[in-house]
């Protein structure tokens, strides 16, 4: 299913999405009664995938205002599209998917071009991995704090982040990720090399990470 | 995409391994790396190797929890929603059927 003026992405079904994404009680309804007009089905629709949004447009964006405003955005596009979904995917996993080419297309009109990753969202300098092993006293101890990660990640330069976030925590294939991005595979895979080796250092050292914008966190 | 499977571990440099790393990640989904029996004299006879190993695994375990960790957005972004779908019924009513 192509979303009209955003770009389309193969609907084969994701197991890990699916798996992520189970039905929920009373949703399928909502969903009917929404197509209908019923505002207050909408209303239920929002409140049920709201965090998932909102926490989707966060990761990629890293900016709490920017995430909110894409939160929007992502519902009044649900708003006139819901009813070409036909249920052929969990309609989080379909809402999940338009969410992430909103995103996509406000990335590219704010100037990031995600055509050639190597060329155009690859970092500065300064901000690229160091390429070295890096010593064994400063190896993370083998866990890494969720809340610490999530800091980090939002340190990532913006491309790093998006393929980052798009493989390691969405779930998404390497080649769906190329699809999405306009980018070959092999890009994607040494993308996200380059990003987790990132993170990495930024780990060693999480007291240098910058706070997180102040939202409200809730753990399912 | 890289053949992986003609490759000899034991006769690799760090530098070459590196440079595989990403195609080896990708190739080994579902599965550690750092349990792959063909890698294991390597990482035995490299402990920087085995310890970047490590820590980009520890990294990408603990990515796939933050899904279950959800952010709420302020109560304003739904009545912008409503507001703005409000508005628009009121210029055209609005049928969400097709």
């Amino acid at each position: 299913m192509g979303l009209q003026g955003l770009p389309t992405m193969q609907t084969k079904p994701n197991a890990g999405l699916f798996k992520r994404n189970p039905p929920i009680a009373g949703e399928a309804e909502a969903i009917e009664r929404a197509k209908n007009g019923d505002p207050d089905a909408f209303s239920k629709l929002y409140s049920l995938h709201k965090r998932r949004v909102y926490t989707l447009c966060l990761r990629m964006l890293g900016n709490v205002s920017e995430a909110e405003d894409m939160t929007q955005e992502a519902f009044l596009h649900l708003f006139r599209k819901l009813g070409s979904f036909r249920g052929e995917s969990a309609f989080s996993t379909w809402l999940h998917r338009l969410t992430v080419n909103l995103v996509l297309m406000h990335l590219r009109k704010k100037g990031l071009q995600l055509v050639s990753l190597e060329e155009t969202i690859n970092p500065s300098e300064e901000d690229a991995p160091k390429r070295d092993f890096g010593s064994r006293d400063t190896q993370l101890a083998g866990s890494v704090d969720r809340v610490t990660l999530e800091r980090a990640v939002a340190s990532l330069p913006p491309g790093y982040r998006m393929v980052f976030v798009l493989h390691d925590v969405e779930g998404f294939e390497h080649n769906e990720i190329a699809t999405m991005l306009e980018c070959s595979t092999g890009n994607s895979k040494s993308q996200l090399h380059k990003a987790r080796l990132k993170l990495r250092e930024l780990l060693r050292h999480p007291d240098q990470l910058p706070e997180m914008e102040s939202s409200r966190e809730v753990v399912q | 995409m890289s053949d992986l499977s003609n490759l000899d571990f034991n006769s690799m440099t760090p530098a070459e391994f590196e440079q595989y790393l990403p195609e080896l990640f990708a190739s080994g989904e579902g599965g550690k790396l750092s349990e792959d029996p063909r890698l294991a004299r390597f990482l035995a006879a490299n402990p920087d190797c085995a310890a970047l190993v490590s820590d980009l695994e520890t990294i990408a375990d603990t990515a796939k929890n933050l899904l279950i960790s959800e952010q709420e957005p302020s109560d304003s972004v739904w009545s912008n929603i409503a507001s703005k779908l409000q508005q628009q019924s009121d210029d055209e009513p609005v049928d969400l059927s097709e």
